[in-house]
């Protein structure tokens, strides 16, 4: 038997920020969710995202009542680094600047040693500013001495590679000042402080978790749950005016075949333009409307499909 | 004057007046313009309404016209799905699908067809 998938609940979200769980969701359990995830620089992103994966409420409730998921308290999980914890991931973050400064200044080397090296004015011009700012780097290390009393600069060379880095119990690791990447991890997981094995529940009932809470969100998670024990796969249903889109099988491979609406319960109002509005749409993109009743007593779901009729 | 309408439809539109308006109008369509054949009343006493069976004209040449019940019901009503389930039971054994007629004020008439289960759409 696995090991339950960890879903980090956020602000009443569930994330999944593995992506072996994502996959595992998707090839064993039928459970796509969304990927969420965008990059700072990139602002029209809305094709393709990248970690997190965010679940519906519904795929929540039937993961974790199925055993197959438990919630994680992602705040609560996130405990305060101690100072000796702090001090080893600083220490990790400048080793890995320096050897990123250090490979950069490798690579230039070597293609000083180029012969097709751009020798044009505007080219000679931006390596000598680019070697005075790095020179200038390495005297700006240690703010807080004043210049006349710093040790004489060191010779500007064409590798200037001398990092001051001055650490005492009251001040931070000194990053140095020629350019680096900065890397934020996706996952919290390698994160010496991340515990979140001592904040999980198993059950929806646990405080950080609120749905379902009405009688909409019951038959929602009734329907998906029913939805699911027949082998569909659903995804979100805005597309086409529904709360779900139905697969036969992967989205990945198959258009889906039906458009499900939740209807809350067996004598909940229907108007129907609704029947009219669900119908036509859903003939018109090749699917019907599954109009799915809820019944909150007997706890069983009941389907309606609709078609226009292709006459009157 | 004996084929006209209301003289067919006499007895269910006094005993179902609030839904006599739309049946009257489903009733002329499918007579007259859908030009249905066999056209007969049934009384859908679960339902509070009458409902019209007949012989749905087909363009397949190989296959014959279907039988078709339809349920007719105005824009303005307020149904449910307890009140499709019902015009189902009332049909049984032959139940599988039945065409719900939306009428409209200005005579529009729009025909769905609901089925029971999920029922997969033609391809």
């Amino acid at each position: 038997m696995a090991l339950p998938i960890l879903l980090r609940v956020s602000n009443f979200r569930a994330y999944v920020w593995d992506v072996d769980d994502i996959n595992t969701l998707r090839s064993h359990h039928r459970i796509c969710g969304i990927l969420t995830g965008t990059l700072p620089h990139l602002s029209s992103q809305n094709v393709f995202l990248g970690l997190p994966l965010q679940l519906m409420p519904e795929e929540v409730v039937l993961l974790v009542e199925n055993g197959i998921a438990v919630l994680a308290d992602d705040p609560s999980a996130h405990h305060s680094p101690s100072p000796s914890l702090l001090k080893l991931w600083q220490e990790e973050r400048l080793s890995d600047a320096r050897q990123q400064i250090a490979l950069t200044e490798e690579k230039e080397s070597i293609e000083a040693s180029n012969a097709n090296r751009a020798m044009s004015e505007s080219a000679q011009r931006k390596r000598k500013e680019r070697e005075e700012r790095r020179a200038h780097a390495t005297v700006n290390t240690a703010p807080n001495i004043p210049m006349d009393d710093s040790p004489s600069p060191p010779p500007i060379s064409e590798n200037p590679s001398r990092l001051a880095v001055e650490e005492s119990p009251d001040r931070a690791v000194v990053m140095p000042s020629a350019p680096y990447t900065v890397h934020v991890p996706a996952s919290s997981s390698r994160l010496a402080w991340y515990a979140p094995h001592s904040h999980l529940y198993s059950s929806i009932e646990a405080g950080i978790w609120k749905y379902p809470s009405t009688l909409q969100e019951r038959a929602r998670c009734g329907v998906f749950r029913s939805l699911w024990e027949q082998g569909f796969y659903m995804g979100v249903g805005i597309r086409f005016g529904g709360e779900y889109l139905v697969y036969p099988g992967d989205p990945l491979r198959y258009h889906s075949h039906f458009v499900a609406s939740v209807i809350e319960a067996p004598g909940a109002a229907l108007r129907p333009m609704e029947i009219v509005a669900h119908g036509r749409l859903g003939t018109g993109t090749k699917k019907a409307h599954l109009l799915c009743e809820w019944n909150d007593e007997t706890k069983v779901v009941s389907y309606f499909s609709v078609e226009w009729a292709g006459f009157g | 004057m004996q084929n006209h309408p209301s003289a067919i439809l006499g007895q269910v539109l006094a005993k179902y007046p609030a839904s006599g308006g739309a049946l009257f109008q489903v009733y002329n369509d499918l007579t007259l313009a859908q030009r249905w054949s066999d056209v007969q009343v049934l009384d859908l006493t679960a339902c509070g309404r009458a409902a019209i069976k007949g012989k749905r004209p087909t363009t397949d040449t190989d296959q014959g016209p279907s039988t078709c019940v339809v349920v007719p019901c105005s824009l303005s009503e307020s149904i449910s799905t307890s009140w499709l389930r019902a015009a189902f039971t009332s049909l049984e054994p032959s139940g599988t699908e039945i065409y719900v007629a939306i009428t409209t004020e200005d005579t529009s008439t729009v025909y769905y067809k609901i089925s029971q289960g999920i029922v997969k759409p033609p391809v």
